[in-house]
């Protein structure tokens, strides 16, 4: 019974997200962009130094997990602040919906928006800058960029609970940016100093790209960035839910 | 004795130094419909709250059909219409509707909810574009989406028209005519007085009073006698009559509040008195409200 009840509320927020044009709009055309940009400085033929990657190709990866990434930690956060605000959370707590099911439906809406962000972004990639990939590495780079951008959904529930206000945009964004640039989003990790990489390596951003760069190289992704997420996951959400029954902030 | 629909047991809740309750002990019998009324910061707020898990007591215990407000909740017995609570928003009242009924354990068709609240007609239109009583109403079909034991609702009408008014609570009579239990907490005090059969009144957050509307406008002393007199007025005469709360003496028009009408009448007629164009009359329950409050903030301060 809970988990069909669950099940009414995903299906209306992926309505809501498909419904909402602009929303969907910037977060298709906001990693395409970025890509472009920031690909445009190097060539085709341009590999990151000490590897046999293209750079174009380390970029798609970087900027397809970004734009993920952006999406889902701004547009849950926001969100749930302003729902928080406009007293929708303190009605829904008064139905027999679980903690869970509403952390999984924030999570279930953003997923419908990242995954053609993330496919758009590969298409510009294969189409204009020439990444060539085998089928399964598209196939693999696709679920894992959009799998692991859900561990970021369910932080951006955490932080709408935990911020409010005024306060949630700022505190998003130290977050977002601390955890892009920390876990090599923007660069190639190896440019940072030793004792910053050691403390990086934990972060569920590192992790995250490490998917990705594991698969570029032909690699299946690494047990230890999947179970490292599987844990960050696990202790995002939940902390999201028992937030969402502790919640008694007032309208 | 049935299980109480609910049962606050020595509940305490604090706000920094302020109490919004304090130390109340309440049954609410099942299919009583009850009137929660008190000005502005008497805890009634605070007390919903509580009620429906939203806030934890300091101290005491809040049961809802002898278990924890979260639990019967989840069992679907317990619908509730708050102030606070907001609408999501980019979707169709319909859908919204559709939500709640797919949410409630013991749901009612979307239809049938869709035509009790009056919302037909907007079924289709965004949440967002709504005006006040609209919204009002999709958040009265919330609370009903399912068939819920005890019903809460806090300031209900606020924002709508009359007849909207008198439908709502002629759909509220119903729900109350099938054995559930309705709180509402209002500003309205003529509602309390006609819809509720029993009113609590809070102030401070205690309870002042409790019993029927009849009786609480007893309590305040709630009957006026007005009377004229030939001759004279002896006004320590009639100062001492009985169940007499207040005099007024304006020419040889006299006027009394008494707690017993009937007995203060029989003593004028006693003093020797011959009272001439005798009017009997109820006080409101605004009245009688009033001086309750009244009485108890003098008492607060004379301590």
């Amino acid at each position: 019974m809970n988990t069909l009840a669950s099940g009414a509320l995903i299906k209306l927020e992926i309505t809501r997200s498909l419904r909402n044009k602009k929303f969907m709009f910037f977060t298709v055309i906001y990693p395409v962009a970025l890509f472009l940009l920031i690909s445009s400085s190097s060539s085709k033929a341009d590999m990151i130094p000490h590897s046999h990657l293209s750079t174009q190709l380390y970029y798609m990866v970087g900027m397809a997990s970004f734009g993920a990434l952006t999406a889902v930690l701004m547009g849950n956060s926001e969100r749930i602040a302003k729902e928080r605000e406009k007293g929708w959370v303190r009605q829904l707590r008064l139905t027999a919906l679980p903690g869970h099911g509403y952390v999984i439906s924030k999570i279930a809406s953003m997923a419908t928006v990242t995954l053609p962000a993330i496919v758009i972004v590969e298409l510009v990639a294969a189409l204009a800058k020439g990444v060539d990939l085998a089928a399964w590495q598209w196939a693999a780079l696709t679920f894992s960029i959009w799998a692991g951008s859900m561990v970021f959904a369910a932080l951006g529930v955490a932080i709408g609970y935990t911020a409010s206000g005024d306060a949630v945009r700022p505190i998003t964004m130290i977050i977002y940016f601390a955890l892009s640039i920390l876990g090599g989003l923007w660069m190639p990790f190896t440019v940072f100093p030793q004792w910053l990489q050691n403390i990086a390596k934990w972060l569920p951003t590192y992790a995250y790209a490490g998917l990705g760069h594991a698969i570029e190289q032909g690699d299946a992704p690494h047990l230890r960035d999947i179970l490292l997420l599987v844990a960050y996951l696990l202790v995002f959400a939940g902390g999201a839910a028992w937030l969402y029954r502790k919640d008694t902030l007032k309208a | 004795m049935a299980i109480p629909a609910v049962r606050f047991s020595r509940v305490n809740k604090s706000f920094g130094q302020v109490k919004a309750v304090n130390d109340v002990n309440l049954d609410l019998h099942p299919g009583e419909t009850v009137a929660l009324l008190g000005p502005n910061g008497a805890g009634k707020s605070t007390t919903l709250d509580l009620l429906l898990g939203l806030r934890n007591a300091d101290s005491g215990t809040v049961e809802v059909f002898g278990t924890t407000p979260a639990r019967a909740i989840a069992q679907g017995k317990v619908g509730a219409m708050l102030q606070s609570g907001g609408l999501m928003e980019e979707v169709k009242v319909r859908e919204l509707v559709k939500l709640a009924c797919d949410l409630h354990p013991k749901a009612y068709p979307v239809q049938q909810v869709l035509e009790h609240a009056g919302i037909t007609e907007i079924a289709d239109r965004m949440v967002n574009k709504l005006s006040g009583g609209q919204e009002q109403r999709v958040r009265f079909a919330l609370a009903t989406a399912g068939a819920n034991d005890l019903i809460i609702l806090d300031e209900p009408t606020t924002g709508m028209d009359v007849t909207v008014r008198q439908s709502f609570w002629a759909t509220m009579r119903q729900q109350a005519a099938q054995g559930r239990t309705v709180l509402f907490a209002t500003h309205y005090l003529e509602e309390a007085d006609a819809i509720a059969d029993r009113v609590i009144v809070l102030h401070r957050g205690r309870v002042l009073a409790d019993g029927s509307a009849a009786e609480i406008k007893a309590k305040a002393g709630a009957r006026r006698i007005v009377f004229d007199l030939d001759g004279e007025v002896d006004e320590a005469a009639l100062r001492g009559l009985p169940f007499l709360t207040a005099l007024s003496v304006s020419g040889r028009t006299v006027r009394i509040q008494s707690t017993d009408a009937d007995a203060t009448t029989h003593a004028v007629y006693g003093l020797g008195l011959y009272p001439r164009n005798l009017e009997v009359a109820g006080l409101g329950l605004e009245q009688a409200f009033i001086a309750i409050t009244d009485a108890a903030t003098a008492e607060e301060a004379a301590r």
